[in-house]
């Protein structure tokens, strides 16, 4: 029998572990007041943290230097691949013997407008990885045997890696097809781009000055106290040029312009094809269109409930193309935005899926939506945008694009009343208006099945 | 791979170097290498490693001129001749080329192996703490 004061602690317990989460609770929505990161200047250097409360930090440079401002090809992906290599004041073995010890990870990315220099680490080892990312973006050697012997042979097999899936292909075809140069440059150089004649160690030096100059890049925290990050940026990143240099080029400036068309490439592994319209800037910039990321929320595609094909308008549409993946994607930028149907799988049911999608996106513009459905969407577009501006690795790269670019940072409050504030009309006035301009189709793989834009009613 | 050398300490002793440096320049004329067209360092024994980075790092111009050297004395030697006076290395063309890259990839693999060798102690402010 259990006797009833055991009864009575057991239940004090478990009243007590109860109250736990309901504490955390408190304190975590207390705290999301400061998700928004605070920001400052120091000596030049833009800075974003907050001071998220974890017992390690999140330190990362984005450089605004991604493949859209490139002024050759394959420039951007050399320069992530030489982050973090011999400096002059130490060898790349050295540092990474150093943050081995320290327990901490260093990464470096790009995208198709940044360059991310990141490092993970506990949050007493905030001065020496702030030393570390000052030395690593003013100090790079730029070796030609570096470059020969470790940055072009990861390219290449960044180059193989991207050949066997037809799906990133096809994304990147897209967007050249609808941006031409810019944005349009592809993500990682394909394997005919020559890049050998590009790549040389003096040209990425010099680029490299233009890239990490001051108003190019913005330093971005997480979890550190913002002002003891500004006095180790005011220590460690003195060596950073000012201006970029003006005698060298930096492309890229130009607004970018949408084009649309259609591109075909055949491909022996795997087939996807992927519908693109003009999509929605980013919030922090001039062509901010909310309608539009909830229109990609509305169609949808891929179910964020397991085994379940999902409720939005393509899953429901396709159901009966179980060999084709569909998904909505909406491409965020500075000044222009992508929204993208991507289809990949079988190429008989990618065929056939297709029109679907096609069909679909027209009911949306005649306006056979329920309200219901358009309401649902907005919560999966504010979900999925408050998620990334939260999502640590995600919001570093838009805060640090946003104060670049327009001095604001990303502030995920403003995003969310934006898109809650979208009306069913003007969904259905962003759909209609998609499918009376000029649209984006890529296909890649078995050019035998996959449709042309013709065959959809898509005009290009 | 460099060879042991008593340079360093010579010339970080101006007195002594200012002796010693006739010396050195009769030395390497008598040597004969320079008759041939050749540089100190195309000297340097091939087999090992670190010669073999080191010349996979070499600038392309001065790849192809150490092997148009390397030939042209093979051939003055199988034809038992020396270079006419004009073809021949002048002193200030005898520089290192190839030892400081030499240099870069031992100094290279010597931070590998003390790093390797490294005794890890915890930091002191860790240590308290626990």
């Amino acid at each position: 029998m259990i006797s009833r004061a055991t009864l009575t602690r057991q239940g004090q317990r478990a009243l007590q572990c109860h109250k736990k989460p309901c504490i955390s609770r408190c304190f975590a929505s207390a705290a999301s007041g400061s998700f928004n990161y605070e920001t400052g200047d120091a000596a030049g250097v833009k800075v974003a943290s907050r001071d998220l409360p974890g017992p390690t930090t999140h330190l990362a440079v984005v450089a605004k230097a991604g493949t859209r401002y490139q002024p050759l090809p394959g420039f951007s992906e050399a320069l992530e691949k030489f982050t973090f290599k011999n400096t002059w004041r130490r060898s790349a073995l050295r540092i990474t013997r150093e943050t081995e010890l320290l327990g901490g990870q260093y990464t470096s990315y790009h995208s198709r407008e940044n360059l991310i220099v990141g490092a993970k680490f506990l949050r007493d080892d905030l001065p020496y990885f702030a030393e570390l990312m000052g030395e690593v973006i003013s100090q790079t050697k730029y070796t030609a045997h570096e470059l020969h012997e470790e940055v072009i042979p990861m390219m290449s097999l960044s180059r193989k890696a991207m050949l066997g899936h037809p799906d990133l292909f096809a994304i990147n075809s897209a967007h050249a097809v609808a941006f031409h140069r810019g944005l349009g440059n592809p993500l990682y150089p394909s394997s005919s781009t020559p890049m050998t004649k590009y790549l040389d160690e003096e040209r990425l030096q010099t680029y490299s000055r233009v890239a990490y100059s001051k108003p190019n890049i913005a330093i971005v925290a997480n979890g550190a106290d913002h002002q003891e990050l500004m006095k180790w940026v005011r220590e460690f990143f003195t060596e950073v040029e000012n201006s970029p240099p003006s005698n060298l080029p930096s492309p890229g400036k130009e607004a970018t312009k949408y084009y649309g068309g259609e591109e075909r490439i055949a491909h022996d592994s795997g087939n996807a094809m992927v519908i693109a319209f003009p999509g929605s800037g980013s919030n922090t910039g001039g062509a901010y269109k909310p309608e539009s990321q909830v229109l990609a929320a509305l169609l949808g595609g891929q179910s964020h409930i397991k085994w379940s094909p999902g409720f939005s308008l393509l899953s429901k549409a396709t159901a009966a193309y179980p060999q084709a993946h569909v998904q909505t994607d909406h491409h965020t930028y500075s000044d222009a935005g992508l929204m993208t149907v991507s289809m990949s799988g079988d190429a008989n049911q990618i065929r056939d899926a297709s029109k679907e999608v096609v069909k679909a996106l027209k009911s949306v513009a005649a306006g056979n939506v329920s309200k219901e459905e358009v309401k649902k969407a907005i919560a999966a577009a504010k979900f999925e945008a408050l998620e990334s501006g939260q999502n640590i690795s995600t919001g570093i790269e838009l805060t640090g694009a946003g104060i670049i670019q327009s001095g604001k940072p990303f502030q995920i409050d403003e995003l969310g009343k934006s898109i809650e504030g979208v009306t069913e009309d003007q969904v259905k006035k962003a759909a209609k208006s998609l499918l009376e301009g000029k649209a984006t189709v890529s296909a890649v793989g078995d050019l035998y099945v996959l449709p042309f834009a013709e065959d959809l009613g898509l005009n290009v | 791979m460099s060879a042991p050398s008593l340079a360093t300490y010579i010339t970080k002793r101006p007195w002594l170097k200012r002796w010693m440096m006739p010396l050195a320049n009769w030395y390497a004329d008598a040597a004969g290498y320079r008759k041939l067209g050749l540089r100190a360092d195309d000297l340097i024994p091939e087999e090992s490693d670190t010669v073999l980075l080191a010349l996979k790092r070499l600038p392309p111009k001065e790849a192809y001129d150490r092997v148009f050297r390397l030939r042209r004395a093979f051939q003055c030697s199988l034809a038992h001749q020396l270079l006419p006076k004009d073809q021949q290395t002048k002193p200030e063309d005898d520089y290192a080329y190839l030892s400081p890259i030499i240099e870069e990839i031992e100094a290279e693999s010597k931070e590998r192996d003390d790093l390797e060798a490294m005794i890890v102690s915890k930091r002191k402010k860790a240590a308290d703490a626990h």
